[in-house]
């Protein structure tokens, strides 16, 4: 009887031992995965692409004296933007220099990110424009693509990563991409983020939205 | 024998005036740009093969055929295809090819270029033989079609049709034609004094099955269409009408007025057993099977107005249950090829006959044509061309759709034109 408790206590251990290794690895796993984010969701077409930068936007608490990031057509630079920080940085001069820092690299994120959006914005009505949707096909239909895009705008392979199930709905969204060839304003995109976020993108034909 | 080849000679022209029988009225909204080099060949036939893959492409809706005329400067020397020239000219693809026509056999090569991914994307050869060149332009242009579309070319498959005919002292007589999908090549399967309806055809596409009045009954007759050998289907003296062929084309459903009133049984061919689908008192008629051979559809009255049942053949007795519900006509239903949906006629609330589409995921219909009197569509093997009848100034020809919004009109040759039937891929 005895031996058995050993045994049951034990097992416990073993098991609550595991159970933190285990969670701590899918800890690791799931904050890493979901780098796929959805960036704007226009009427038609989506783009989605890898976007590490949004998880750590998210995790700092947002601030009342950055600038929101649903306006994108703000210009990014603008003078009242800078004010702003420059008040911000005159109040708080006696205070702490590292979250001044931190509040610095947050405003710098989002501006990013706006810039991101607005990109992500041209891309989408240039295929939206481009598209023509196919008559008497039956709703709900989803087709994803994948684009690789060289830093010119031009569109060196498109690949169908999700077929719809309809072959006239597919060959509409290919047909679009076709037609758009190259995206002209490529050449306005900072080459960093054009590496980090528009060498490839998935782009998502949903008319249902 | 020479005075036989001067013979072909002759008639060839009048020949390629019969394929423009159909006649495409509008294209898809959204075309394929495709350039076509006419097929280099020496012999005579070269040209009317590249003429049938021509008007093939034509056909189908889905293509805009670069003018010819703009072709002359860019003739392509072998290996030296300049993508940026046909891009400037806005072509999605080029098609090119090689026609020979040695000792009785010909043979067709033919190359499609990407002009967008700048490489060639197919490299085929179709063979055959003289006295069927239409039918190897046909392969030609459907292998073109797929090629590009993704989905299979119907150019070489066939439909069959009711033709009504007056002579000089106004008696009719009925035919029933088989003809190319593009409505040349016409034979005349059956000539009869008393009216012919509801052909259909088997699977294989080598027999047809229609309801004639030649006993002055409505009898189900099976046709051989190589021999013309025909037999009534069941000897009972019963009006049996509307086949329609299991796609494993061991049994055939119909109508049989037997028990008083219209109701759909399941013969089986190889014993003439027959099963009772449905028991009901109102009017069971118009079934047609599904493609897979588990679901037959059929229209019945018992809502109190014509609308389109589906039954569950896997099922044990099974229970019709009703997919239309708008208007108060829904009749002659059949399925998509994937059974993604169905065409049916549908009456409007104006009291017009149009052909519509019902979706089985969705909770509406889409009517899909204009005219006032469409009736008895029947889908391409392709699932994306519909042939069905209309009234122009009182006369019945056929005309036909496509989903991606090209129409066609099969302008009539001589009298009335009514109920086709498209068949399944011959290959």
């Amino acid at each position: 009887m005895i031996t058995n408790f050993r045994y049951l206590h034990a097992s416990l251990i073993s098991f609550c031992i595991h159970a933190t290794i285990f969670l701590l690895i899918y800890g690791i796993f799931s904050s890493t995965t979901p780098n796929k984010k959805l960036i704007s969701k226009p009427l038609q077409v989506e783009i989605k692409f890898d976007l590490p930068n949004k998880n750590i936007a998210q995790s700092i608490p947002p601030s009342k004296s950055i600038p929101s990031p649903k306006i994108i057509d703000e210009p990014i630079y603008s003078r009242s933007d800078s004010s702003k920080t420059q008040l911000k940085i005159n109040t708080l001069y006696e205070s702490n220099l590292t979250e001044l820092l931190s509040q610095e690299e947050e405003i710098e994120i989002i501006r990013e990110e706006q810039e991101i959006a607005i990109f992500a914005q041209k891309i989408i009505l240039t295929i939206e424009n481009a598209w023509m949707k196919p008559k008497n096909i039956p709703l709900g239909l989803v087709a994803n693509l994948r684009l690789k895009i060289r830093p010119s705008g031009r569109i060196s392979s498109v690949d169908l990563v999700k077929s719809s199930g309809n072959i006239r709905f597919d060959n509409s969204a290919l047909q679009a991409v076709r037609r758009v060839e190259t995206f002209n304003f490529f050449g306005s995109i900072p080459k960093p983020l054009y590496e980090q976020e528009f060498k490839n993108i998935s782009i998502s034909f949903n008319p249902s939205i | 024998m020479k005075n036989f080849f001067f013979f072909i000679l002759l008639t060839l022209p009048s020949f390629s005036n019969a394929e423009l029988f159909l006649e495409i009225t509008k294209g898809s909204d959204d075309p394929f740009k495709v350039a076509m080099i006419p097929f280099q060949g020496s012999s005579g036939l070269s040209k009317q093969i590249n003429r049938i893959i021509l008007n093939d492409l034509k056909r189908t809706g889905e293509f805009s055929m670069l003018d010819e005329k703009l072709l002359l400067p860019l003739k392509m020397v072998d290996e030296e295809l300049v993508y940026s020239d046909w891009k400037l000219l806005g072509m999605d693809f080029l098609v090119t090819g090689k026609i020979t026509n040695s000792s009785g056999s010909i043979e067709v090569i033919y190359e499609i270029y990407d002009i967008y991914k700048q490489r060639k994307i197919r490299s085929s050869k179709v063979f055959g033989i003289p006295n069927q060149v239409r039918q190897l332009g046909h392969y030609t242009s459907d292998g073109i079609y797929e090629s590009i579309t993704g989905i299979k070319g119907i150019a070489a498959t066939k439909i069959l049709y009711v033709n009504e005919v007056k002579n000089s002292k106004q008696i009719n007589t009925y035919r029933l034609m088989l003809a190319d999908s593009d409505g040349a090549n016409e034979k005349i399967l059956l000539s009869s004094s008393q009216p012919i309806i509801s052909p259909t055809w088997s699977p294989d596409g080598n027999r047809v099955a229609y309801v004639s009045f030649e006993t002055g009954l409505a009898k189900v007759y099976i046709q051989e269409i190589a021999s013309g050998k025909r037999e009534a289907v069941l000897a009972q003296n019963t009006q049996i009408s509307s086949p329609s062929w299991s796609p494993d084309g061991k049994y055939l459903s119909v109508t049989l007025y037997q028990d008083g009133n219209a109701e759909i049984y399941i013969l089986r061919l190889r014993d003439k057993t027959l099963t009772r689908m449905t028991n009901q008192f109102a009017i069971d008629t118009e079934s047609s099977w599904s493609p897979k051979g588990n679901k037959i559809l059929f229209t019945s009255g018992r809502s109190g107005s014509p609308q389109i049942y589906e039954l569950d053949l896997r099922r044990l007795n099974p229970k019709p249950k009703r997919l239309s519900f708008e208007g108060s006509y829904n009749a002659k239903a059949s399925y998509l090829p994937n059974e993604e949906g169905i065409i049916f006629v549908h009456r409007s609330k104006d009291g017009r006959f149009h052909i519509a589409l019902k979706y089985k995921k969705e909770n509406f219909i889409r009517i899909l044509t204009e005219a006032k009197m469409d009736e008895s569509p029947s889908v391409a093997p392709n699932g994306n061309m519909v042939i069905y009848g209309i009234k122009e100034k009182d006369q019945s020809l056929l005309a036909g759709f496509s989903l991606s919004g090209a129409r066609f009109k099969l302008p009539a040759s001589n009298g009335e034109v009514r109920e086709p039937a498209w068949s399944n891929f011959l290959r």
